[in-house]
């Protein structure tokens, strides 16, 4: 191959070895961790985590959460789905529903159970409102309303992909045979909609099991998961080898529903427009009831969301919290005074690791999609590992990894990025892969053809066409660096810290005018960037015909 | 001497697919003249483009040569092959404007600016695209992306210009209008050109010379008259226009000719395609065994029965009216369906399901292949 693609090769070279060092390494180190005692192979951790009652209960929470939250999220998100593609409320309401529902996915991981607990905690402002005098937010049902909230947008969108490309005429011909509207919705939408319901409910359960922020905020003791139980023992009684046992726990569960969540994706036949068609009809309107259902859902939950965003806007800006309600920017001038550092930090690591991360994206999704070489399969499964552990399963790896020679890298930047880049470039990749499936590779042979050779052909023909999935995929890895926390919260040292770091201390620290100030700031950071870059992105669609933005559902997110 | 402007010198393909080896292309040797347009013919999955593709070097001969103008380009790299290919879906670059998808080529062999620019609107004029520079592709019609694709490989002046079934994307009408424009083109210029495609009437009315593939096999080279009058084999026949094909047993053999007995007739003998088969007594050609008799529908004439010794009596199955002709099925006493389009006349008798028939023929158009 050396000598046949000389440039391949050495892709290839350079890839694996990061591969090694920053996927397989931290990876066999936990594993290390948790199964080698005193040098021999021994169930010795697992027995004695699994012997502590509360560990016990941690591992339940973890799961009972889990499919609480995948079922509440996925019927969320179904009945959101279906009132943006199957009612006939107007454009603007359903723009309105669809910007709503987004609003969680770009923001950090703390912002529902923040205000959740400005609204429902104690002193809540909903409280008091209400008038309920006796209610704990902390427990399960605070963590199940919060991660509910922050995961069905997810839902949303893979059920809401699937809704649309179903063919309306299908709801006409049932109709046209006698079924009524309930009959049609039980018997065509539904079934037809199982794939994407299932993939929902499979993307759900991973993402609320290794959901750390939203447990360590709200979950409080009464209601221990894996994450955060693995994250208290290492950092509170710096039990390195229980955190790693702990965490391999979450592993188990996590690689699962990833193993299935692919297969199904692998599975599903890509429906695409034919053209065939002619003129396409309008669905069938849905029963009457379960358009009251659907019209009750969507406007409590948009409206909570609404005044969930209010309320860290309105509780950033005054004095004390609940109790001295004056207006006030000290929080901001306190942030920008002293969260100075954390923002610059934040922003920075952010940058690197979009760029690094884009950067690797394209040739590993160029290399998976158009090279043929031997363990391109082994390359592709290799690139999603760190993105398909939970975070902090790969926190803890990072840290036993890159804490002991020969590579000690924590407390420092690149091991942040490193831990980011290989995370999160996921997505980039993935939206690399599937763009490139969308261009025709007889626009390469054309180049070719016109006697431009290979180098030529990849920079003034493939790049340009894959740019604007790049610049997607850039989108959603600067939105998970500015707010992933689960990962990173291991990685942190005086000299770079992260803004959800600071809110997190904010919130520890019970000054949640000042979390709600910082989580501001960054929100609004977030929303810059992803507003400058999806203007560069409309910039640089403006003549390829087909979109080549890509969904959540594509990515597999 | 003329050296051919492309030799194909036994060359297959091997393809491995879910673990099994597929011969895609099965020694295929052809040589094309200088200025000459060869159509590739056959059913889908019959090789011919992967026959292409390994001429323009997208694909590598598992065996065999592939010389252009005399030069062994078995091994070249498309890109230095100093070929054109056209694509089914044209590949136009959707990124680049007209102008810039015409000089692209011109601008990787280094050409300078003011050449590449009169070169780009020579080639644009010629298919008629002359104001349609700035625009993009997603701007144009399918025929105007068709010619400029065509412009775009034309303006690098290829020593063969590769196409693969370019007019597939079109309507029936533009179809029919581009391949008329595509051939001028060609003409004019005087590019030597291979052409993909598997419609029939495309082949007939483009090609000098039509090469008709089937299972990775070429069956047969000729011009399109030779492929449609004298077919080579029964799988020609069948494919190029329509055909029926009777199955009879041989009771006499001539030295060009073969006779066979009409079921519940006479004697039938016409003229035996590969007679050098014929010469050499093959199994094949011996009375007793069984010969295909080839015979065009529109060649059938239809009488009332009884008639004369070599005519064949049938029944008809059923009758249509097409508008300029009418189309008979009718059937032989051997149970063999056979299709007659008989021109209309006005005034004529019209034949209903349930007469019986003769069916009669000009011994020239019809012609025996063996089995």
């Amino acid at each position: 191959m050396m000598k046949r693609d000389p440039a391949l090769f050495m892709a290839l070279v350079t890839v694996w070895l990061s591969f090694a060092v920053f996927i397989f390494l931290p990876f066999l180190r936990l594993l290390g961790a948790t199964f080698v005692v005193d040098g021999k192979l021994s169930l010795a951790n697992v027995k004695t985590v699994l012997s502590k009652a509360y560990n016990v209960k941690a591992l339940y929470g973890s799961l009972v959460l889990a499919t609480a939250v995948s079922i509440t999220g996925t019927v969320v998100g179904y009945l959101f789905a279906l009132a943006v593609t199957r009612t006939r409320i107007s454009k603007v309401t359903k723009g309105i529903i669809g910007a709503v529902a987004m609003l969680p996915l770009i923001s950090p991981p703390f912002t529902s159970s923040i205000s959740l607990t400005l609204a429902l905690g104690p002193n809540g402002m909903l409280l008091k409102a209400l008038g309920i005098g006796d209610f704990s937010i902390y427990g399960f049902l605070g963590t199940w309303i919060s991660e509910t909230l922050t995961y069905f947008p997810v839902a949303f969108m893979v059920i809401t992909a699937v809704l649309n490309t179903m063919s309306a005429t299908l709801d006409d011909a049932a109709l046209s045979l006698g079924a009524s509207r309930w009959r049609m919705f039980r018997t065509l939408t539904i079934p037809l909609s199982l794939p994407a319901i299932v993939n929902s409910i499979l993307l759900l359960f991973g993402a609320s099991l290794a959901d750390f922020a939203t447990p360590l905020i709200l979950g409080g003791h009464a209601f221990p998961v894996l994450p955060t139980e693995a994250y208290l023992l290492i950092t509170g009684m710096f039990d390195l080898k229980g955190g790693a046992t702990m965490s391999f726990l979450l592993l188990v569960p996590a690689l699962l529903v990833f193993f299935l969540q692919r297969m199904m994706l692998g599975k599903k036949s890509f429906v695409s427009v034919t053209g065939k068609s002619g003129s396409r009809t309008e669905f069938a309107r849905l029963p009457q009831s379960l358009n009251v259902v659907i019209a009750v859902v969507c406007l409590i939950v948009v409206a909570f969301i609404i005044y969930l965003y209010a309320i860290i806007l309105w509780g950033s800006l005054v004095k004390v919290w609940s109790v001295n309600n004056t207006p006030t920017l000290e929080h901001y001038r306190y942030v920008f005074k002293h969260g100075q550092k954390a923002i610059k930090d934040t922003v920075l690591i952010a940058i690197i690791s979009t760029v690094i991360g884009s950067l690797l994206a394209v040739v590993i999704g160029f290399m998976i999609q158009r090279k043929e070489f031997v363990g391109r399969r082994l390359l592709e499964f290799s690139s999603m590992l760190n993105y398909a552990l939970p975070g902090t399963v790969v926190g803890i790896a990072y840290i036993i990894a890159f804490n002991t020679k020969p590579l000690v890298l924590t407390g420092t930047l690149s091991i942040l990025v490193a831990a980011y880049v290989f995370r999160y470039y996921a997505t980039g990749i993935r939206s690399v892969i599937a763009s490139l499936e969308q261009i025709d590779p007889a626009l390469e042979e054309a180049s070719l053809s016109l006697g431009a050779g290979t180098v030529r052909t990849f920079t003034h023909i493939t790049v340009p066409l894959i740019i604007p999935a790049l610049i997607s995929g850039m989108r959603y890895l600067f939105i998970h660096c500015m707010t992933a926390i689960s990962a990173t919260i291991f990685l942190v040292s005086v000299r770079w810290t992260l803004l959800t770091t600071r809110i997190l201390e904010s919130m520890t620290e019970l000054q949640f005018s000042q979390a709600s100030a910082f989580s501001i700031v960054l929100i609004a950071i977030v929303f810059l960037a992803d507003f400058i870059l999806k203007h560069v992105l409309k910039f640089t669609t403006a003549h390829i015909t087909r979109s080549q933005e890509i969904s959540y559902e594509q990515i597999g997110a | 001497m003329n050296k051919s402007a492309l030799e194909l010198i036994g060359v297959s393909k091997l393809f491995q697919k879910d673990g099994e080896s597929v011969l895609a292309v099965d020694a295929v040797g052809l040589t094309v003249k200088e200025g000459e347009l060869v159509t590739f013919l056959g059913p889908s999955g019959c090789g011919k483009t992967t026959t292409l593709r390994m001429v323009a070097g997208f694909e590598l001969p598992t065996s065999g040569r592939i010389t252009i103008k005399g030069k062994d380009m078995t091994n070249v790299p498309v890109n230095k092959r100093g070929i054109g290919f056209m694509f089914q879906t044209y590949a136009l670059f959707p990124h680049m404007s007209v102008y810039n998808n015409v000089a692209y080529g011109l601008k990787a062999r280094g050409e300078k600016d003011r050449e590449i620019k009169s070169k780009v609107r020579e080639a644009l004029r010629l298919v008629g695209l002359e104001k349609t520079e700035h625009r993009f592709p997603n701007q144009l019609s399918g025929g105007e992306q068709q010619r400029v694709a065509l412009a775009r490989v034309i303006v690098m002046e290829p020593s063969l210009l590769l196409m693969d079934e370019p007019l597939s994307n079109l309507d029936a009408k533009l179809r029919i209008h581009m391949r008329t424009e595509i051939r001028k083109i060609q003409q004019d210029l005087g590019i030597t050109c291979l052409y993909v495609t598997h419609d029939q009437s495309e082949a007939l009315t483009m090609a000098d010379r039509i090469v008709i593939m089937n299972k990775g096999r070429i069956e047969q080279i000729g011009t399109p008259f030779e492929i449609y009058s004298n077919p080579q084999s029964v799988f020609v026949a069948d494919f190029i226009g329509q055909a029926n094909i009777i199955r009879l047993k041989i009771t006499a053999v001539g030295s060009d000719t073969i006779s066979v007995q009409i079921p519940r007739g006479g004697v039938f003998t016409a003229r035996a395609l590969r007679p050098e088969r014929l010469k050499k007594q093959e199994a094949i050609y011996k009375v007793g065994a069984e010969a295909s008799l080839i015979i065009r529908p529109e060649q059938i004439q239809l009488g009332p029965a009884p008639a004369k010794e070599d005519q064949f009596p049938a029944i008809v199955e059923s009758a249509m009216f097409v508008g300029s002709h009418i189309e008979y099925f009718v059937k032989l006493p051997n149970d063999s369906v056979i299709k007659a389009l008989v021109p209309y006349q006005t005034g004529m008798h019209i034949f209903s399901a349930g007469d019986d028939v003769e069916l009669s023929f000009d011994v020239a158009s019809a012609v025996f292949l063996p089995n």
